[in-house]
């Protein structure tokens, strides 16, 4: 019996303990979430501050698609989106080195985003409601307005999409290309199989193979992927893009939801891409500008003369240093070298400006005033 | 006798109670367990909401907007429809894959036996070089080397005695197809297949008594081919084979699949194969010698003896770990997403990526292959008690 009385108290002690544990327990969720909130109300207020700290842009990218981010064989990163990347960080560290490239999949980037694996993604993705919605993130101004297009084999006989009724299909899973696809077909009443692949490397194996007739993604991703087409398949000669533009893909940075001090900075460091392209300011003259225009002073972050004679220095309050656009345009160059360089009519992809121009040239680019 | 019963009656203190001590350990990792589920959960919805994503399932309803390969799957359905394709993919490969693995690495690992040198050693160069390579290589290998450029393109389909088209595309055979009256068909057809039960049954019987062959399942196949015949002649020949037709890429009539589903099976099937065959191997070992000499001093061939003497008894020490094969091929069907066959992984992350919240698809992915392996271990667990019962 004493035995019993004994066991019963121990028990009771165990639970109780137990509860206490469970509790504490409680209480250390509670304890280790409220400075998990702490850390994330500041990162909410400054990702800028977490880059400036960690001295590196953690930057998603695609390391596939030629022109835009391609991985050389020395693994070295280059293309368009690769130099926003460069721009971003010669904004907000003043070096256009500290990038640290993460190359993601189409279905892996919004985790990696959502969970603060990178601070930026620049990986030629479209700016959707959903996404903007769904997955938690802010797009910034478009650096590249694109559109869907179809690639097929030149020596296939097909002239436009309307004749592949029945045929299939090659996309990347993941993609809104694969969605227009599904509805551009489907407003054409036609049949197709479509194949998808969760990499370029493994899709273009499929349509070297003929296992599919055509290719659909963005414009500019066919252009490159054309314009490094293997010789050994007839180069890029041997590839033909239609000519039919069924989606609208603008694409752009993108970063977290909730944090708008950094989205901003981002936004900036494009912007100011496309105002010294409009001004006239690129990689060669930024830093022997001798002009007197306000405009581009304040831009440059260089001193400006008031009618009383006090020299002041233009601060817009973005958190960015004031010289932040010569510092990238020195080291990155403004838009329309960033084109050129990459994706223009001297590269590989031979891609015209298209809409891609300034406004002042009929094109969608468009910067705010900088003041 | 007070002598001896007083010991037993002390009890030592309870904090040196084997059964208290038990008992505490036991309610203790409860608490942890539960308490740091409890803690991660909350920890995910805290920062889900933080961040503004979704923390329901009602993104299950939304419509999927893509198509998918190989179905009749319309855009517009719901995501919660594209997700059950996906399993039904993935069934597809498990259902098929496991007799074929169990068949293949039977037949290897019994080979690594064999007395005849060439067979023996080329079963064991196969084992040792397969089974040290990682599967996702293996189903890139085969998918690239074996069917993208083995197989002619869709454009040159390959349609040998009109039964076949075959392409890097799709590989389709003849099916069957059926028009009105063939339900009776069919009904009449399983009633074949119960009266060959009753005729196996009384074949065993026979044969017991007699000690003449059984040749049971002979009769049973010949039982239900009499009853589909005469079903088939009553009903004015309501069945037919379908020849697959080619139609631009879009295969009609026919049964078959995506060039990548047969790329997935065929590289699952040699890796699980391999590891099968040490198994079975491992366990005719494991069967005493004198199983194999007495079968001998019985005159048994070479045939009979693996067949009624020693397989059955391996494969009572083989299955359980077969089982963890059978599991490990079902997992491994995930790795198709590389070539873009539409399992359930690759239409989750698709999912993913056109805008479904992350977290509760990948819950729902690893809920859905928990099922898949459970009912597997079930099934064969099953199986397992019945063989051990048989025996001993």
């Amino acid at each position: 019996m004493k035995r019993w009385i004994a066991l019963l108290g121990a028990l009771v002690l165990v639970l109780a303990a137990c509860n206490g544990d469970d509790d504490s327990g409680g209480d250390d969720g509670g304890t280790t979430a409220a400075p998990t909130e702490g850390t994330v109300a500041q990162v909410e207020g400054s990702m800028a501050e977490t880059v400036q700290s960690r001295g590196t842009l953690n930057c998603g990218v695609n390391d596939a698609v030629p022109g835009f981010g391609f991985t050389a064989a020395d693994g070295s990163f280059s293309g368009f989106d690769i130099d926003y990347c460069r721009a971003v960080a010669a904004a907000v560290l003043g070096d256009s080195s500290l990038v640290d490239f993460r190359p993601l999949t189409a279905q892996q980037r919004f985790t990696a985003l959502q969970s603060g694996e990178i601070d930026v993604l620049i990986r030629n993705t479209t700016y959707t409601a959903s996404r903007d919605g769904g997955e938690g993130a802010t797009f910034v101004t478009t650096t590249f307005y694109d559109g869907q297009g179809m690639m097929v084999k030149a020596d296939s006989g097909i002239a436009s999409i309307d004749d592949m009724a029945n045929l299939s299909i090659c996309v990347l899973s993941g993609t809104t290309t694969e969605l227009n696809l599904a509805a551009r077909m489907a407003a054409g009443g036609l049949a197709y199989t479509p194949l998808t692949f969760d990499a370029n490397d493994q899709l273009q194996a499929a349509f070297i193979a003929g296992q599919c007739d055509g290719w659909t993604s963005d414009k500019s991703q066919l252009a490159g992927v054309r314009s490094q087409w293997p010789d050994g398949e007839g180069g890029p000669d041997a590839l033909v893009i239609l000519d039919e533009t069924f989606s609208k893909e603008p694409l752009g940075p993108v970063v977290a939801d909730g944090d708008s001090q950094w989205a901003q900075m981002v936004n900036w460091a494009v912007l100011c891409t496309i105002q010294a392209e409009e001004s006239g300011v690129d990689s060669s003259n930024v830093g022997s500008y001798s002009g007197d225009d306000a405009g581009v002073k304040r831009l440059l972050g260089l001193e400006i003369e008031a009618d009383d004679g006090t020299m002041s220095v233009f601060d817009a309050g973005l958190g960015l240093p004031t010289d932040f656009c010569s510092q990238v345009i020195s080291q990155v160059g403004n838009y329309g070298e960033i084109f050129d360089n990459n994706v223009g009519e001297g590269t590989a992809l031979g891609l015209t400006r298209g809409v891609n121009a300034q406004w002042t040239d009929g094109g969608l680019l468009y910067a705010p005033p900088y003041r | 006798m007070t002598a001896t019963d007083t010991p037993i009656d002390v009890r030592p203190p309870f904090w040196r109670d084997l059964r208290v001590i038990r008992l505490v350990v036991q309610l203790v990792a409860v608490v942890v367990v539960f308490g740091l589920v409890w803690i991660l959960g909350n920890n995910l919805l805290d920062e889900l909401r933080q961040r503004n994503l979704p923390t329901t399932f009602d993104f299950l309803d939304q419509p999927t907007g893509v198509n998918i390969p190989d179905s009749s799957f319309d855009p517009a359905s719901p995501i919660r429809s594209a997700l059950l394709v996906g399993i039904k993919n993935t069934f597809l490969l498990v259902i098929v894959g496991i007799p074929l693995v169990t068949v293949f690495g039977t037949l290897i690992g019994v080979a690594r036996l064999s007395t005849n040198w060439l067979v023996a050693k080329a079963a064991t160069v196969y084992v040792e070089a397969i089974r040290n390579i990682p599967p996702l290589l293996i189903i890139i290998f085969v998918f690239n080397a074996f069917i993208l450029r083995a197989l002619p393109p869709p454009t040159e389909a390959a349609t040998p005695l009109d039964w076949f088209v075959i392409s890097n595309l799709n590989i389709v055979g003849p099916s069957i197809a059926t028009t009105e009256g063939a339900g009776v068909v069919w009904f009449l057809t399983l009633i074949g297949v119960i009266a060959a039960f009753v005729v196996g049954y009384a074949r065993t019987r026979y044969s017991e008594r007699t000690g003449h062959p059984h040749h049971r399942i002979l009769w049973g196949l010949a039982v239900i081919l009499f009853f589909a015949v005469v079903g088939y002649f009553i009903m004015g020949r309501p069945v037919s084979i379908s020849f697959p037709e080619l139609d631009g890429r879009i295969i009609l009539g026919g049964f078959g699949g995506l060039g990548s589903y047969f790329a997935v099976l065929l590289a699952l099937v040699i890796y699980t194969s391999s590891h099968i065959a040490e198994i079975v191997r491992g366990s005719i070992l494991a069967v005493p010698n004198g199983q194999s000499e007495a079968s001998n001093a019985l005159a048994l061939s070479g045939f009979q003896r693996l067949r009624y003497v020693i397989l059955p008894q391996a494969y009572r020490i083989a299955l359980p770990p077969i089982i963890n094969q059978y599991l490990n091929f079902t997992k491994n069907t995930s790795l198709a997403i590389a070539i873009g066959f539409s399992e359930i992984t690759l239409i989750t992350f698709q999912a993913i990526g056109n805008g479904s919240p992350a977290p509760q698809l990948i819950l729902m992915l690893m809920g859905g292959y928990l099922i898949f392996s459970l009912t597997i271990s079930l099934i064969v667990n099953y199986i397992n008690r019945r063989l051990q019962l048989v025996g001993r």
